[in-house]
């Protein structure tokens, strides 16, 4: 079935739209998620006696929290669809394209608001020095543009998996690493204001525009 | 094709044991390069197998080729932690230390990392078709972080690993020998891996 962009757009506003009412009137998975994030945060000051860490180890701690609560919270994207046994009939509403790009916002913009709200908490509860702000918000920005892409298709992909929860970040982690490993350094280099290595960001954005692609691509042979 | 394999995988042995000279100041531990290279040869090409057929998989939707796929990742994921073990012995013997996050190893590791979760998925899904499809995209899917790994590891890592040839000592006879068993090791253990997959 060909679409024309603006009939998909519509589709993709339509399935956000959906997804996001859904999400405001079951508040389990993105409370679970931001109290996750919080939690684990929150362990970790605890455990240490509230000591600031040497950078790495903050931007390390920092992207591991993100990870694991975006694990947390973006798993059942496909969940409820496929529970309530509504996918296929999804399937033939709207476009597979657009059920993927729908989904993918929807989970993009679910993390930056995580990041809003786990960021300054990890700031404050770890007293980080951030040096270049700049630095840090595009390192976030394109590291959850990759961490929706992939963890969107995983969402799909372990859709039909009888174990789930350990299952989705085992399958996230290896091929996010690539964002990972950039984000971790770029993060770093933005609390002590050195080393900035701006290959690293352009890595980071080409391997999310392959992660959309392949995502868009691949996604067709799940139906 | 057997009885072949069994004869010179043999002879490698021995020439191993009695042919190659001991490596300078690493003893005859240090041979057991001629079992790790090889294994990490295989572990690599077992990768890049598995996401091929599963690529043809995707496009033939034909069982057989998810059959091949699932069967390289098995043989890859003995090959990489034979390899990871083995390269463990012989970092201990040259660095020092069993683990240090070199490159090579965090690369090695990544890859069982995948080749684990890979595994995993196929045992996580009862249904035979979705099986086949989800663990062919996520075998797709793994594949493309290799480039970006190759490009940004060894910015983040400095790496102490020896260039593959293994050179033991400045005479060339001695390394002819060394280059003609590493490669007779490595063409045997890629027979090795094909016969296993075919089979």
């Amino acid at each position: 079935m060909k679409l024309s962009a603006c009939r998909l757009a519509e589709q993709i506003a339509a399935i956000l739209r959906k997804d996001f009412l859904i999400g405001i009137r079951r508040r389990a998975t993105f409370a679970a998620m931001m109290f996750f994030a919080l939690t684990t945060v929150a362990c970790l000051s605890l455990s240490m006696g509230g000591v600031s860490l040497a950078p790495n180890f903050s931007a390390a701690l920092l992207w591991l929290v993100i990870f694991f609560a975006a694990c947390a919270g973006i798993s059942g994207t496909f969940d409820d669809e496929a529970n309530s046994g509504t996918l296929t009939t999804l399937k033939l509403y709207a476009d597979i394209q657009a059920i993927l790009f729908g989904k993918m916002i929807y989970v993009f913009l679910s993390l930056i608001m995580l990041a809003i709200f786990i960021v300054p908490i990890f700031v404050i509860l770890f007293d980080v020095d951030v040096t270049s702000g700049g630095v840090l918000i595009a390192t976030i920005f394109l590291g959850l543009i990759g961490l929706s892409a992939a963890g969107t298709l995983t969402a799909a992909i372990t859709v039909s998996a009888t174990v789930k929860g350990g299952l989705f970040s085992i399958l996230l982690f290896p091929i996010t690493l690539p964002i990972f490993l950039p984000a971790i350094a770029l993060t770093e280099t933005a609390l002590t204001g050195t080393g900035f290595d701006a290959d690293l960001l352009i890595v980071m954005t080409i391997f999310d525009a392959i992660l959309i692609t392949a995502s868009s691509i691949l996604f067709d042979y799940l139906d | 094709m057997n009885k072949l394999l069994i004869v010179m995988t043999l002879a490698i042995i021995g020439a191993v044991i009695f042919l190659v000279p001991p490596v300078k100041g690493m003893g005859e531990v240090a041979k057991i390069i001629f079992f790790h290279v090889p294994t990490a040869w295989v572990a690599v090409i077992a990768f890049f197998t598995g996401a091929f057929y599963a690529a043809k998989f995707l496009r033939t939707q034909d069982f057989s080729f998810d059959t091949l796929s699932a069967r390289a990742a098995q043989i890859g994921f003995v090959f990489v932690l034979l390899s990871t073990i083995s390269g463990a012995v012989f970092s201990k013997l040259t660095w020092g230390a069993y683990w240090n996050w070199d490159i090579r190893q965090t690369s090695i590791f990544i890859l069982i990392l995948i080749y684990g979760a890979y595994l995993t998925l196929r045992i996580a899904v009862n249904d035979e078709k979705i099986r086949a499809k989800v663990s062919a995209v996520y075998s797709l899917l793994s594949v493309l972080t290799v480039p970006f790994l190759v490009f940004i590891l060894p910015r983040m890592y400095f790496s102490l690993h020896p260039a593959p040839v293994v050179n033991s000592s400045g005479k060339i006879e001695m390394d002819s020998i060394i280059l003609i068993v590493l490669l007779a090791a490595v063409v045997d253990a890629t027979l090795i891996f094909v016969k296993l997959l075919r089979r």
